[in-house]
């Protein structure tokens, strides 16, 4: 059963006093034919590489895949740039201005997929917000109710990496350090490199506390891009193959083939 | 959730809520000018009216395509962010906050809209709880009279996003009807004063004055 904060449709109200309220305190699995599988991590461990060349072996394989980046609603993205690059955002508008962006996505983008029987691959999922708003001062239990709107994922990989290589990747990779991922916000420490390992370490502690909560799968990140990619692979043939009620074979349509061999 | 302790900060706030049409707005600008012109420091906030998202939220519903789970959440959003930069800061100064609205009418109307109760009253549970919450209280016939006077209600504004109606006029009045039922239930559960807000304006401005100066201590 899917979790659903809010009734599609009330129906047959003439006499309007309430419509029908469902009671979800928690996420729970969804009963889509299509696949959610999760790619989480900190900033700079390989995920968007990752979930690419995952996008590209599933099409090739002849799944129907869609890749579903955080903070990329149309509705709402554009917003979060102007306030971050304003530094405007505290604790709790900062979550609420990405839980906005997952909803918008979710319903938009991630429930027609899963009920299309895609496969979808999330660039972060709510995890990120986790880790994140509760490093930032959010109280955890308002943070997993808050998302409780979302659906479960059927597999999250939690790629892995120490903060001493994270900050050498992402220093040489993207020319700097970036005011937000260096939790700057919070005024950890004026000097950049501290704040932003001072930061970083404490987001990976509260993905650490994740791993058995959620059951995370931990993929080591530090490893080569294709050493990742194969255990990747290796874990998401397993849950395609063992998940037998779902007719994966079902051939996709001739564009999605012309689009793959392409890639 | 701070929503249900009351706060320590020297300001006082006082909020009022109500549907469409119910005076609220009339009746808050009344007294913000009776507290002025005694002097009193008042800094005065209004739903859906944040720098940081407000613009965002109307384009959104122009569009026409918000669920309600994400429409909750934006307003949250715009709530969050006056609070935070408005709200907050002039009760550590010790001023008077007067709010126009407040996060009942998010549980009112979002509760409308089929999202989850306790969703809600979590996803707020960051607000400041009130000194003094006046809930101005009418029937449904009396709103639905005095907006059909004024306006065609919007297409959110009439709760069209949820098919209740495909007349907007039928879709107001049974939106407006299933809002009012929400607030009503909530004069309980979080101590709203209520007001009569079918008895005529001066009466009704005397009696809002009369509590407000208890509830400030003037």
């Amino acid at each position: 059963m899917v979790m659903r904060p809010y009734s599609a449709r009330p129906v047959n109200i003439k006499v309007a006093q309430t419509v029908p309220q469902r009671r979800e305190e928690k996420v729970v699995p969804h009963a889509y034919p299509g696949k959610l599988i999760v790619l989480e991590g900190t900033d700079g461990v390989g995920r968007s590489t990752q979930a690419e060349l995952l996008q590209n072996w599933l099409a090739v394989e002849g799944f129907g895949v869609v890749v579903t980046e955080w903070k990329s609603s149309l509705l709402i993205s554009a917003a979060i740039d102007k306030a971050k690059s304003k530094n405007a955002l505290n604790t709790i508008t900062f979550s609420l201005l990405y839980a906005t962006d997952l909803a918008d996505r979710l319903h938009n983008v991630i429930l027609p997929a899963l009920r299309a029987g895609l496969i979808v691959l999330a660039d972060r999922f709510y995890f990120t917000a986790f880790a994140r708003d509760v490093v930032r001062g959010a109280d955890p239990t308002w943070v997993r109710k808050l998302y409780g709107f979302a659906v479960e994922p059927d597999v999250v990989f939690y790629l892995k990496m120490p903060v001493e290589p994270l900050l050498r990747r992402i220093i040489t990779t993207r020319g700097g350090l970036d005011f937000y991922e260096s939790g700057r916000d919070i005024g950890m420490s004026t000097d950049l490199y501290q704040s932003f390992k001072l930061y970083q370490t404490k987001i990976l502690k509260e993905y650490e506390r994740m791993v058995d909560e959620y059951g995370f799968k931990v993929i080591a990140g530090d490893e080569s891009i294709d050493v990742v990619q194969r255990h990747l692979r290796e874990h998401i043939q397993e849950i395609l193959s063992e998940d037998g009620t779902n007719d994966y074979s079902v051939p996709i349509s001739e564009s999605d083939r012309s689009a793959a061999r392409s890639m | 959730m701070r929503l249900n302790k009351n706060h320590s900060y020297p300001g006082k706030l006082i909020v009022v809520e109500g549907v469409d049409g119910s005076g609220k707005s009339t009746q808050l600008n009344l007294l913000r000018n009776w507290l002025e012109a005694r002097g009193l420091h008042v800094v005065f906030t209004e739903w859906n009216s944040s720098k940081l998202i407000s613009k965002t939220i109307k384009q959104a519903k122009r569009s026409n395509t918000l669920i309600p789970v994400t429409f909750s959440i934006l307003h949250a959003t715009d709530f969050a962010d006056r609070l935070e930069n408005i709200i907050i800061p002039a009760l550590k100064a010790g001023l008077i906050v007067l709010a126009d609205r407040y996060c009942y009418t998010a549980f009112a109307r979002d509760v409308a809209r089929g999202v989850d109760k306790e969703w809600v009253r979590n996803l707020y549970g960051f607000s400041v709880r009130p000194d003094g919450a006046f809930y101005f209280q009418v029937p449904v016939e009396v709103s639905l009279e005095r907006i059909a006077n004024s306006r065609l209600p919007g297409f959110y504004e009439a709760g069209m996003d949820i098919g209740l109606s495909t007349d907007p006029r039928e879709s107001f009045q049974l939106f407006q009807s299933i809002i009012i039922n929400e607030y009503d239930r909530m004069v309980g559960e979080f101590d709203f004063h209520v007001m009569q807000a079918t008895r005529p304006i001066h009466e009704q401005q005397m009696l809002f004055r009369e509590q407000t100066a208890k509830l400030l201590g003037i």
